[in-house]
């Protein structure tokens, strides 16, 4: 049964899923689930890649995949109201011809939702000079566990009261169900030039991605890829990507025309700085788009070459970057598995895709060692464990590694506020305390 | 009286270390918070001072209020409880600086001009522009979430913070979020804490996420005659390629006031659109070509304005409020948020208002970002008479009739009980209220300040 799933492993089924196209249903629902005791587990597309949406122990999942409405475009006023349900992309297809887009842009934006992106609190390559979900979230209903719904934020910035929304973003589905969403619309740029430096080296590619950061040029996104994630991309996808190369950056710049050809050249000097071996411009539209599908299909192609794959969400200071790919490269070596590096480099924001054969219990076994071992490098350097997916019953565990007992005391207080039965999306985010550090990972 | 300030003041001496309670009647006075005077000024030299006094204020059922310059410490409902100022001044040093990561952390006492000094020594900067200017300290700008101008390019402080590090009622230090630019782990508590006023935590060290200093930059303005006039502007403008910095459109008598420091006062009726662009020459070039396309559509002219103007009118915008405040004792001031398109009319309507009510009208609208400044004093005689209440209210009519709220940031003294500072309560009053209780369970943060001032907690004296 596909709501055994998300993205994430695991075997409990729910009692039952039910769609409801309204807040009122909505409401009734959790009201109703409430009154049996049931958990409650809200649902978008599930593509999901921490766990967020698994079912724990039981209960109902609440799919939100009808409500599906775009309710108002507003381009004067640079806002949209949306229904949980609605895909990503589509919201910027709806006002492309006006000349916007919404801004955060995950890997799966044909497939995921934006209840889904506001509950992860969402990136995407673009959020480098735009911000994540949260700086593009105006307002949110919410619908709490005990079926009352209140409204969050509003239509425009600055309501006065506590900044709910801001708290709302990046729950995970644990503080209430999100019915409705107010996002702001950004107008799209007037140039677009992407750029693809190819590197023999890969310390050459993040040297290059730190002299970005430091002289100061803000690329609208800055990837990376790994010579052996460029040669599985290109099996599947043709994206024109080098097959020797040891690693190449996709460089985006955007706004008015001068602006954009100046960047280019200063970025081009950058990368030739750091012996790129060759800097290429994509030429139409039609390149671009092929060089960005390499890019967000890479998950799939890696696909191809293992029976599956473990994909990592650290975050690291970007000075850091060429020490923590230096011990990438030792930890594969280390726990004899392939690691394919693909991350918004801009960011400092990793996915090591970490390759394996899921049906040997040894290799699963060195899998979550690897990935441990990263993850514990990560917050080290004075990261994160986690830059857009979410800390769902992946890393719930793992919170202790960069919280206190008062940090996390003080986020249980307010999870108690608005979910004190803990009904809601129980067993995510938070740490059970009955395991220590144990990372839970995902079988793809 | 003293003589219980005198204990209080000994009790907390003694955790504080020697000069950093202060009970001095001057000190004090310089705390006052709408009239009301605190016993005593506490003054913690580290985080870990701050949350031990907050657990001792905590311990003998007192109440504090954080402070540091006190630019926005007029905005809130009079404190229900008010012993002592948590002056948090010396708590100004930097505690992380990686400038090649473009990532800073400071303590809450630094002013914004000099971390923006620090800062343009390595070629980066903070795009904040809030009410208060330099002087504003960081605490107090995140306390407020308090954005100008800038915001419609570069957002406002809640999106530019990577981290905090809170002292809470209970004496702890809390870490929320952390210093890389991109985080999801765990609920994000600064956006609580950001616009919280004081009423959950102290913040005693921020993260924030830097920008490269812009290269050149060039204010223009543009004359207007009519309100409809600065619609047209603002709509042309934002459905053009271009991306400005900052654009406001002052009413004329807003202009007036921030102009009176400038050498051009020229007493004109007429309104005025300032508009400020940055990056190399070539862009520069291209904004000043375009905009003057757009003046020409409203029969304006685009004047650049000189360096010295330029930083003036920025500066004299950011005073706005304090200055009108200080300069007319019965100046109420207020803050709308809105829709972006509704903020002409809003202003528009605000002076028809006036001109019912005998009011002067001082307006200075934040285009692309939907908020408008509006200043409130009596014609014709502006020393004498303090504004009816009721025109708070009718105000915040017109701003909810346009899909907006309103708030009062400054006010007199003897007006401020009679206002109501906030506005009408939503539908999510509630889960607001028991995050304070959560939190602040005797209530010892700025009591009484924030949103229906809380008076249904149970702590309350």
């Amino acid at each position: 049964m596909l709501y055994e799933y998300d993205a994430l492993s695991s075997r409990r089924v729910p009692d039952a899923v039910v769609f409801p196209e309204t807040t009122a249903e909505v409401s009734a629902i959790v009201k109703l689930a409430a009154s049996a005791g049931l958990p409650v587990i809200a649902r978008g597309a599930g593509t999901g890649l921490s766990g967020g949406a698994v079912v724990i122990e039981g209960g109902l999942v609440v799919s939100l995949a009808r409500m599906k409405k775009i309710l108002e475009i507003d381009i004067e006023n640079e806002r949209a109201r949306v229904q949980p349900g609605v895909v990503n992309y589509d919201v910027s297809l709806a006002v492309a011809d006006f000349g916007y887009c919404y801004v955060p842009d995950p890997s799966s934006q044909k497939a995921c939702t934006i209840g889904g992106n506001v509950a992860e609190n969402s990136g995407g390559p673009h959020t480098l000079c735009a911000g994540v979900t949260t700086n593009h979230v105006l307002g949110l209903e919410v619908v709490l566990p005990d079926g009352s719904v209140i409204h969050t934020g509003a239509s425009h910035w600055d309501r006065p009261g506590y900044d709910l929304t801001g708290l709302m973003v990046g729950s995970e589905g644990t503080l209430g169900i999100v019915t409705e969403i107010t996002v702001r619309l950004t107008r799209l740029p007037e140039a677009v030039k992407t750029l693809l430096a190819v590197y023999d080296r890969v310390s050459d590619a993040t040297a290059t991605v730190a002299a970005v950061t430091a002289r100061g040029i803000t690329p609208a996104a800055l990837e990376m890829m790994d010579g052996f994630m460029l040669r599985a991309i290109e099996a599947a996808t043709h994206a024109g990507y080098p097959l020797d190369a040891a690693a190449v950056l996709l460089l985006e710049i955007e706004g008015l025309k001068e602006e954009v050809e100046e960047t280019s050249f200063e970025l081009e000097a950058v990368a030739t700085e750091n012996h790129a071996r060759s800097v290429r411009t994509a030429r139409s539209a039609e390149e671009r788009d092929l060089l960005w599908r390499g890019r967000k299909n890479a998950f799939g192609a890696i696909g191809r070459l293992a029976p599956n794959y473990y994909v990592q969400d650290g975050v690291i200071p970007r000075t850091r970057l060429v020490q923590m790919l230096d011990y990438i490269g030792e930890v594969e070596q280390r726990f004899g598995l392939h690691i394919g590096n693909i991350f918004h480099a801009g960011d400092g924001n990793l996915h090591p895709l970490i390759l394996f054969d899921g049906r040997d219990p040894e290799q699963r076994k060195r899998v979550v060692q690897a990935a441990e071992a990263i993850m514990t490098r990560c917050v080290e350097l004075g990261g994160s464990i986690t830059g857009e997916h979410g800390v769902g019953i992946e890393k719930n565990e793992l919170m202790p590694l960069i919280f206190s007992e008062d940090d996390l005391e003080m986020m249980r207080r307010i999870k108690s506020v608005f979910n004190p039965q803990a009904l809601l999306n129980p067993g995510k985010v938070m740490p059970s305390g009955k395991v220590c550090g144990e990372l839970r990972i995902q079988v793809n | 009286m003293r003589g219980a300030a005198a204990d209080i003041q000994t009790d907390l001496t003694a955790i504080a270390g020697d000069g950093s309670a202060s009970i001095e009647p001057d000190a004090c006075a310089a705390y006052a918070v709408d009239g009301v005077t605190p016993s005593c000024v506490l003054s913690p030299a580290t985080p870990e001072q701050a949350a031990e006094l907050l657990l001792s204020v905590a311990d003998r059922g007192l109440a504090v209020i954080p402070c540091g310059n006190g630019t926005k410490l007029g905005i809130g409902a009079p404190p229900q409880r008010y012993d002592a100022a948590l002056s948090l001044r010396e708590l100004n040093r930097t505690t992380y600086y990686e400038p090649d990561d473009l990532v800073v952390s400071v303590e809450p006492g630094m002013t914004l001009g000099v971390l923006q000094q620090m800062l343009a020594g390595r070629g980066l900067w903070l795009p904040l522009d809030p009410a208060g200017g330099e002087r504003a300290t960081i605490g107090g700008i995140l306390a407020a979430n308090s954005a100008g101008p800038l915001r419609m390019r570069y957002g406002g402080p809640r999106d530019m913070v990577l981290g905090m590090k809170i002292a809470t009622a209970d004496g702890k230090i809390v870490k929320t979020g952390g210093r890389v630019v991109k985080n999801v782990a765990g609920y994000d508590l600064a956006k609580l804490v950001i616009g919280s006023h004081g009423t959950l935590g102290v913040i005693v060290e921020a993260t924030f996420k830097l920008y490269p200093r812009i290269a050149t930059r060039a204010t223009w303005a543009i004359e207007i005659d009519s309100l409809d006039a600065g619609r047209e502007f603002r709509r042309r403008l934002l459905a053009s390629p271009l991306r400005p910095m900052r654009a406001v459109l002052l009413n004329a008598s807003a202009r007036t006031l921030v102009q009176s420091a400038n050498r051009e006062v020229t007493g004109s009726r007429r309104m005025m659109i300032w508009i400020e662009a940055g990056g190399s020459a070539s862009v520069i070039a291209r904004y000043e070509r375009e905009l003057s396309g757009l003046a020409a559509h409203m029969n304006a002219s685009l004047k650049p304005a000189g360096n010295s103007e330029d930083a003036e009118v920025w500066k004299g915008l950011a005073d706005f409020g304090n200055r009108l405040a200080s300069q007319r004792h019965t100046a109420v001031v207020l803050r709308a948020a809105l829709p972006i398109a509704a903020t002409e009319e809003f202003l528009k309507r605000a002076e028809q208002h006036g001109r019912v009510e005998g009011l002067e009208v001082a307006g200075v609208a934040q285009l692309g970002v939907g908020a408008v400044e509006i200043g409130l004093s009596s014609i014709p005689s502006p020393e004498q008479r303090v504004p009816n209440p009721t025109n708070v209210e009718k105000l915040r009519r017109l701003a909810a009739d346009l899909g907006g709220s309103l708030i009062v940031t400054h006010c007199p003294v003897e007006l401020k009980p009679r206002i109501d500072v906030w506005g009408p309560r939503g539908d999510d009053y509630e889960t607001m209220r028991r995050l304070k209780e959560a939190w602040d369970p005797s209530f010892i943060l700025a009591r009484g300040r924030m949103i229906g001032a809380f008076e249904s907690g149970r702590a309350m004296t």
